[in-house]
C-alpha cells in the first residue's frame, strides 16, 4: 500500500454547528416566505409553491453530482483520499436530494397535470439519473480494497455526470410534458414575478447551507473511516 | 470468512443489476415510445390508424371545452389543435381542474375516425411563466404545446 497522507484539520469541525445553525435558520426564513410571502400563482393558485422546494433540491442535486464528478477527477489525478470522501459524500447527499425533488414534483404532479407519474422525458430522465447514482453508491461497495473501489467509483462518476445537462435539456429536446425552463433558459429573463424570484434564490441559499452542512459531516466521517482504515492494518 | 464475503459480493452485484435493470427499462421505455406525444399535425402525416394507442399533446382550442358539469362523466368534449390541425377529443374519466382552453394538454387514447380521439386519460399542462393574479382579471394563458 502506497503511503498516503490523511488530511487532518480543525476547520471542518470548527465551522460546521454554525453552518449547521446559519441552514436551519435560512431554511426557516425560505420556508415562511415560500408558504406566506410569496404571491400565489394567477394559473395554479397556491399549489405551485412546492417550486420552492422542488427547484433548489434539484439544481443542488446537479451541483452534487457535479461535484462527484470534480472530486472523481481530483481523485484520479492526484489520488488524494479526501476526494474520494468528497465524492461519495456528494454521491449520498445528490441521491437523497433527488429522491426527495421526485417526491415533490409527483406531488405537485397530481394536483396540475392530474397524474402522479409519467413516462415522459424530463421524469424519465431523472428517473435514471437517480438509479444511475444508486448504482454508484451500490458499485462502492463491490470492493474492500480501498484504492481499487475509489478508481473505479470514480470513472463511473464521470461518466454518469452527462446525464445532468440531458435531464436539464430534455425538455427542450423532446415534445415533453414537463414545461420549459423558468429560470435556467436561454432566450430572455426568468419568466417569473420579481417576489417569486427573490423567494426562489433565498430558498437557493438556505437548500445550498444545508447541501454544505451535510458535506461537511459526511466528509469528516468520511476522513475518520478512512482513518480507521490505514491504522487496522 | 470468505464465504461471506462471497454472499455480500454476490447481493450487491445482484443490487447493481437490479438498478441497471430498471435503469434499462426507464430509458428503453422512452425509446419505444420515443416520443412522449404527437402533435395533431405529426399524428396527420405518419398516418396513425384508428385503434392505434398514442398520447396526443396540443393547445385546448378556444371555445371548444364543454362546461365544467360535464367533467368525470363519459362525453367531455374539447379540441386540441396545434395550429394547423384540429382533433376533436371526446373524453372519460377524470379531468385534471387544470384543463382550461388556450392552455396546453396531452391526451392518451386512440382515434376513433379521422379527425376525431377518445381519450382515456387527460392530462393538463402549464407553461414555465409565474405570476401573480391580477385583480379582478382573468389571466391570459400563455403555453405552447
Amino acid at each position: 500500500m502506497t503511503e498516503t497522507t490523511i488530511p487532518r484539520g480543525n476547520t471542518l469541525p470548527r465551522i460546521r454547528p454554525w453552518l449547521g445553525i446559519a441552514a436551519a435558520a435560512s431554511f426557516v426564513v425560505a420556508s415562511a416566505m415560500a408558504l406566506f410571502w410569496a404571491p400565489t400563482d394567477a394559473v395554479q393558485g397556491d399549489v405551485y409553491r412546492i417550486l420552492y422546494v422542488h427547484v433548489p433540491l434539484a439544481w443542488l442535486a446537479y451541483l452534487a453530482f457535479v461535484i462527484v464528478f470534480l472530486a472523481s477527477v481530483g481523485w484520479l489525478w492526484t489520488k488524494n483520499p479526501l476526494f474520494d470522501a468528497m465524492a461519495v459524500a456528494s454521491a449520498e447527499i445528490g441521491v437523497l436530494f433527488t429522491g426527495l425533488f421526485l417526491v415533490a414534483g409527483s406531488i405537485w404532479a397530481k394536483p396540475t397535470w392530474g397524474v402522479w407519474w409519467t413516462w415522459e422525458p424530463r421524469l424519465v430522465t431523472t428517473a435514471i439519473m437517480f438509479v444511475m447514482y444508486v448504482g454508484y453508491l451500490l458499485l462502492r461497495g463491490l470492493s474492500t480494497d480501498f484504492s481499487r473501489r475509489a478508481t473505479r467509483a470514480a470513472v463511473f462518476g464521470i461518466v454518469a455526470v452527462i446525464d445532468v445537462p440531458i435531464v436539464h435539456l430534455s425538455v427542450l429536446w423532446a415534445n415533453s410534458l414537463h414545461q420549459l425552463p423558468t429560470v435556467l433558459r436561454v432566450a430572455g429573463s426568468p419568466a417569473l414575478d420579481t417576489p417569486m424570484l427573490v423567494t426562489l434564490m433565498v430558498s437557493l441559499g438556505a437548500y445550498t447551507l444545508i447541501y454544505a452542512y451535510f458535506m461537511s459531516a459526511r466528509v469528516s466521517l468520511e476522513l475518520a473511516r478512512q482513518g480507521r482504515l490505514w491504522t487496522r492494518t | 470468512m470468505l464465504e461471506r464475503i462471497g454472499a455480500r459480493r454476490v447481493l450487491l452485484i445482484a443490487a447493481l443489476g437490479v438498478a441497471v435493470l430498471v435503469g434499462t427499462v426507464a430509458a428503453t421505455n422512452l425509446q419505444t415510445q420515443a416520443v412522449y406525444y404527437l402533435t395533431p399535425s405529426e399524428a396527420k402525416a405518419q398516418g396513425v390508424a384508428v385503434g392505434q394507442a398514442i398520447r396526443l399533446g396540443g393547445l385546448v382550442k378556444i371555445g371548444s371545452m364543454s362546461s365544467a358539469d360535464l367533467r368525470g362523466g363519459n362525453d367531455f368534449r374539447f379540441v386540441i389543435t396545434d395550429g394547423s390541425v384540429d382533433v376533436q377529443i371526446v373524453a372519460t374519466g377524470a379531468i385534471p381542474g387544470l384543463l382550461r382552453e388556450g392552455a396546453g394538454a396531452v391526451v392518451e387514447g386512440a382515434f376513433v375516425a379521422e379527425g376525431s380521439f377518445h381519450a382515456t386519460q387527460v392530462i393538463a399542462k402549464h407553461d414555465e411563466v409565474y405570476t401573480a393574479p391580477t385583480a379582478g382579471a382573468t389571466p391570459a394563458h400563455r403555453t405552447a404545446p
